[in-house]
């Protein structure tokens, strides 16, 4: 490959990745901007940097609360797949059989299948079981997002070979401790893009939770976020504030992730 | 571990009962409903194909299908473009490299809608502002006609998931083994016969993955619809997914709804399954 | 707000088939548990954001002044669907024994729900007609929240510097007259046109511009409406001159055109002369401009072209409804706070002025009413001048979603007034005969 810098490559990279953070920009400095001042410029940078309309975002959105539903809900259910689909790929990838390749091929099938084609069957299901609230939620998520994972699993399983878990066994542990102690551990890589997908797309997942989350003070983020986009009127100033807000965590965990999160979908995108 | 070991079905139970009460039941149910006249109250007598009958004639159902293919055809093909122009540059000997991928990917974190409500901003109030600052007048009232909104919801969508394609095409190109590239180099005459002759031909797996994502998430496109264009001006840029959903809730159709969602899952499942199987076909031929 | 709306509706009505079955066992006994002893809790669902902090105080000094009583306020947030949200609560069986309910449409669905209010104080006070769309068979089942209305507001100044007499404009040639003259002088005046068009929100034209129009066809009763099985468009000649009107005399594209934009960015920033809005801008305007909202506007009738018996269309935006399913305690203490709320000074006093609300009941002190548009509405509404608002009537979706979505069709040119038209009765009679 070329040894030589290429200057004229780089101009040109930098100048996109500028136009790529152009709306974040412009987020940004208006949410600092009155809501007259957005009336009138919303490119220039703000007259003063008053931090009003954050406050006011930060009680309307009641960010503290909102923010922890949304960890709890992502977390466990992002917890619950991890160890419900390593488990079911792991009974798929060890017994071959006709009832495994069919199960695993239902799995992949479901795939296809558009989360609007359910949903109106999947609210009426889950409300003739009181479900229609975070446990119910969690369980749907671990529904529709298992079967990618199983998919991820299975192919990182078929890399891992069957004489270790005889070894094990013959040692006298269980299929339990086999798995749990000799496999799991080895599944690390792609356990890590298995989260890092399903924490990206359970996060900012709006539809399935406004179906399902009715009581006030549980919303997550996204859910929140109509706040701003009221009845009457939309409110660019408080919106703006309340965008940024809700990024924050988002940028937080990327600052800290990055690689292992563009690594996780690339991993979870080419296998 | 084999399939009659109690253990071989304690694994699989979890994901197994998910699957059947998330999934598989109420899409066994959904089918049945879509034979119905069942309005969310009463469940209605079977009428048989009157929903499919109804919905060949229905505008707005066709119209949004229609918006939808054209938006994701277009869609598809700039999300490629550009995913795999980000890849080049990032791939090639600059410094910037890594923060470059980072901030491409960036827009992928962030949900849809959070994204659409950024770009309705920009839309609305940015363009309009530059268009009265430059006298520009092609940059008023964005999002107010059907093309608008259409090329918003395309310049939103590419500027969201070029990054994510970039990931992927950079994986393969990574890949690539040097030996290849650099006997590339000696032989090529320029840039873009090196990049037609070896580059293209290899990372052409990468088309089927990034294909069947683009067009799967542009085809069932919801969160960035709603924030961004609602459906508006007069439900013209709502797509399918957007008016499967209002069918059922602000007309209480839902066995009616519920035949447009059978016959989107359709297209879905033919598109995706057409689309892997040529895929695969000229990724052997080449 | 219709744009994002309803999503949460598929809850809604599927679930009260469903889950209502497993949800009234459960659930019900709970609320009775805690509610049963000593203490009687009222819990309150309700809509409006606007007044959301200063409800809640009312409703803290009402338990200080009634031990043993306990006010619980649920406010829907902006931007969601009410509707919704309410059949979502009762479906998961946590049923407010005061919630709100909007017209005939509401009536009819929540009909089972509905405790009969016609003994109630503030029944007997409330003003007349604003309980026609809750009366059924001679039973009262809804207390008015307040009166609204609309009309075209104009600001004060412009049209006097551009030498026009709003009090002068009666009819269509005397609004086009002036409509012309402000905009031969809107460089002078400083106006970016004379009116701003909403064109992107459906509910000013698809339900207050065309109630305006259609209520002399339904003899201005919502009643009516409801029950009508078609459509005519008598007005309809007349609706289009005004729509075109504001259309061609207003800030471009009116499709782009948003409440905030028309209300806070253009009104409120004096860069038009008159905009189609209720006393509703109130608090949008002194937002940007206090002066503005206090002293510097007005508010004229929309003319409707040979009708003229117009006037303000004024109305009861939404209802107050107490829950017939609560044991009976919570139904006589949610019966008691409403009629404190209304009929006693101190409620009175806080309606008038901590709510602003125009009151739809009698005894009160309107000289307290301060804002302009309220008291034009309200001066209105004593002397008879008013129309109805029938748009409550209109079939679910007709107005915003058909009407609505095709008058943008018109403004951009993609459909004739005819096709516009035509469509609408079609789809009213359809809705109808259903």
């Amino acid at each position: 490959m070329q040894k030589k810098w290429n200057i004229r490559t780089e101009v040109l990279g930098v100048l996109l990745g500028i136009l790529w953070l152009t709306p974040f920009y412009l987020m940004f400095v208006n949410s600092f901007k009155t809501k007259k001042e957005i009336f009138t410029d919303t490119t220039s940078l703000p007259e003063g940097w008053n931090i009003a309309n954050y406050t006011e975002a930060f009680r309307e959105l009641d960010f503290l609360q909102t923010l922890a539903n949304s960890l709890l809900i992502t977390v466990a259910s992002v917890t619950l797949i991890i160890i419900c689909s390593s488990m079911a790929a792991y009974s798929l990838s060890r017994a071959k059989s006709k009832i495994s390749t069919v199960l695993f091929l239902a799995f992949v099938a479901a795939m296809l299948i558009p989360f609007q084609s359910v949903m109106i069957p999947l609210v009426t299901v889950f409300g003739n079981f009181e479900m229609l609230n975070r446990p119910g939620l969690v369980f749907m998520y671990l529904g529709f997002g298992a079967s990618l994972s199983i998919f991820l699993y299975h192919g990182a399983l078929n890399n891992i070979s069957r004489s270790l878990d005889e070894a094990a066994t013959v040692d006298g542990a269980n299929r339990f401790q086999v798995f749990w102690f000799i496999i799991f551990p080895m599944l690390k890589p792609i356990t890590v893009t298995v989260a890092i997908l399903n924490i990206i797309w359970i996060w900012n997942d709006y539809l399935l939770p406004s179906l399902v989350i009715n009581s006030p003070g549980s919303e997550t983020l996204p859910l929140k976020m109509f706040f701003f986009f009221g009845e009457y009127t939309t409110q660019w100033h408080l919106a703006l504030a309340g965008l940024a807000l809700a990024i924050l965590p988002v940028i937080i965990f990327y600052f800290f992730a990055q690689s292992a999160i563009i690594k996780g979908v690339s991993d979870g995108a080419v296998k | 571990m084999r399939t009659r070991d109690l253990s071989y079905w304690l694994f699989l139970a979890p994901v197994l009962l998910a699957l059947t009460l998330v999934v598989i039941i109420p899409m066994l149910l959904g089918v049945y409903y879509s034979f119905t006249s069942w309005n969310g109250i009463v469940t209605g007598g079977f009428v048989g194909l009157q929903n499919y009958i109804d919905l060949l004639k229905d505008e707005r159902f066709l119209a949004s299908l229609w918006f939808t293919t054209k938006f994701s055809v277009v869609s598809v093909i700039l999300i490629n473009f550009i995913g795999l122009s980000l890849a080049l540059i990032v791939t090639s000997r600059i410094k910037s490299s890594k923060l470059l991928r980072t901030t491409f990917f960036m827009p992928n974190l962030i949900g849809g809608l959070i994204l659409g409500f950024i770009w309705q901003f920009i839309f609305v109030k940015v363009f309009a502002n530059i268009g009265q600052l430059m006298g520009i007048e092609s940059l008023q009232g964005w999002l107010a006609t059907t093309e608008t909104g259409f090329w918003g919801l395309v310049i939103l969508m590419s500027w969201q998931m070029a990054g994510y394609i970039m990931v992927i095409y950079i994986a393969y190109l990574e890949g690539l083994p040097q030996e290849v590239l650099e006997a590339a180099q000696l032989d090529c005459r320029n840039e873009y016969q090196r990049f037609r002759y070896v580059v293209f031909p290899l990372v052409a797996p990468a088309f089927t993955v990034s294909m069947f994502l683009t067009l799967s998430n542009t085809f069932k496109l919801y969160d960035q619809n709603l924030s961004l264009t609602a459906g508006g001006p007069y439900n013209s840029t709502e797509m399918v997914a957007m008016e499967i959903f209002k069918t059922a809730f602000t007309q209480n159709a839902f066995a009616y709804a519920q035949a447009k969602a059978v016959v989107f899952f359709v297209i879905v499942a033919l598109v995706a399954l057409v689309q892997v199987y040529i895929n695969k076909r000229r990724e052997v031929e080449m | 707000m219709k744009d994002y709306g309803l999503r949460k509706g598929l809850l809604v009505s599927m679930m009260l088939s469903a889950g209502a079955l497993a949800a009234c066992g459960a659930e019900e006994e709970t609320t009775a548990a805690t509610a049963g002893e000593d203490e009687v809790t009222v819990d309150v669902f309700q809509f409006k954001v606007e007044f959301k902090e200063q409800f809640e105080t009312l409703a803290a000094q009402y338990e200080e002044e009634n031990p043993g009583v306990n006010i619980e306020v649920t406010t829907v947030g902006g931007g969601e669907d009410y509707g919704a949200a309410l059949r979502s609560r009762f479906a998961s069986g946590d049923e407010p024994s005061i919630f709100n309910i909007g017209g005939p449409q509401d009536v009819a669905d929540w009909k089972a729900n509905l405790t009969d209010l016609t003994d109630t104080e503030a029944a007997n006070a409330a003003l007349d007609g604003t309980l026609e769309g809750v009366t059924v068979e001679s039973e009262v089942l809804g207390l008015p929240y307040n009166q609204e209305g609309y009309g075209f507001i104009y600001n004060t100044r412009i049209l006097e510097e551009a030498g026009v007499d709003p009090a002068s404009i009666t009819d269509l040639a005397s609004l086009e007259a002036a409509v012309e003259k402000i905009d031969s002088q809107k460089e002078d005046l400083g106006l970016d046109a004379v009116f701003a068009l909403p064109g992107k929100e459906t509910w000013v034209t698809g339900l207050h511009l065309s109630n305006t129009f259609l209520a002399p066809e339904f003899d201005n009763n919502v009643l009516t409406a409801f029950d009508a099985p078609e459509v005519t468009f008598e007005y309809g000649e007349a609706f289009k001159k005004i729509l075109d009107l504001q259309n061609e005399y207003s800030v471009q594209p009116t499709l782009s055109l948003d409440y905030s934009m028309q209300v806070e960015e253009l009104f409120s920033m004096e860069r038009v002369a008159i905009i189609q809005q209720g006393n509703w801008v109130y608090g949008s305007i002194a937002g940007i401009d206090q002066e503005l909202a206090d002293s510097g506007i007005g508010m004229i009738p929309i003319p409707v072209d040979g009708y003229d018996e117009g006037g303000l269309p004024v109305g009861v935006p939404m209802y107050w409804a107490v829950n017939s399913e609560e044991n009976p305690e919570v139904v006589e203490a949610s019966k008691a706070f409403l009629d404190w709320m209304y009929t006693s000074e101190a409620g009175k006093t806080a309606v008038l002025e901590d709510f602003k609300f125009i009151p739809a009941y009698e005894g009160y002190d309107t000289s307290k009413i301060s804002d302009p548009m309220s008291k034009a509405i309200y001066d209105a509404a004593e002397a008879g001048e008013t129309i109805g608002w029938v748009f409550m009537g209109y079939p679910t979706g007709w107005g915003q979603d058909q009407l609505g979505a095709d008058i943008q069709k018109y403004l951009s040119g993609e459909a004739n007034w005819e096709e516009v038209t035509e469509s609408a009765k079609t789809a009213w009679s359809t809705d109808r005969s259903n």
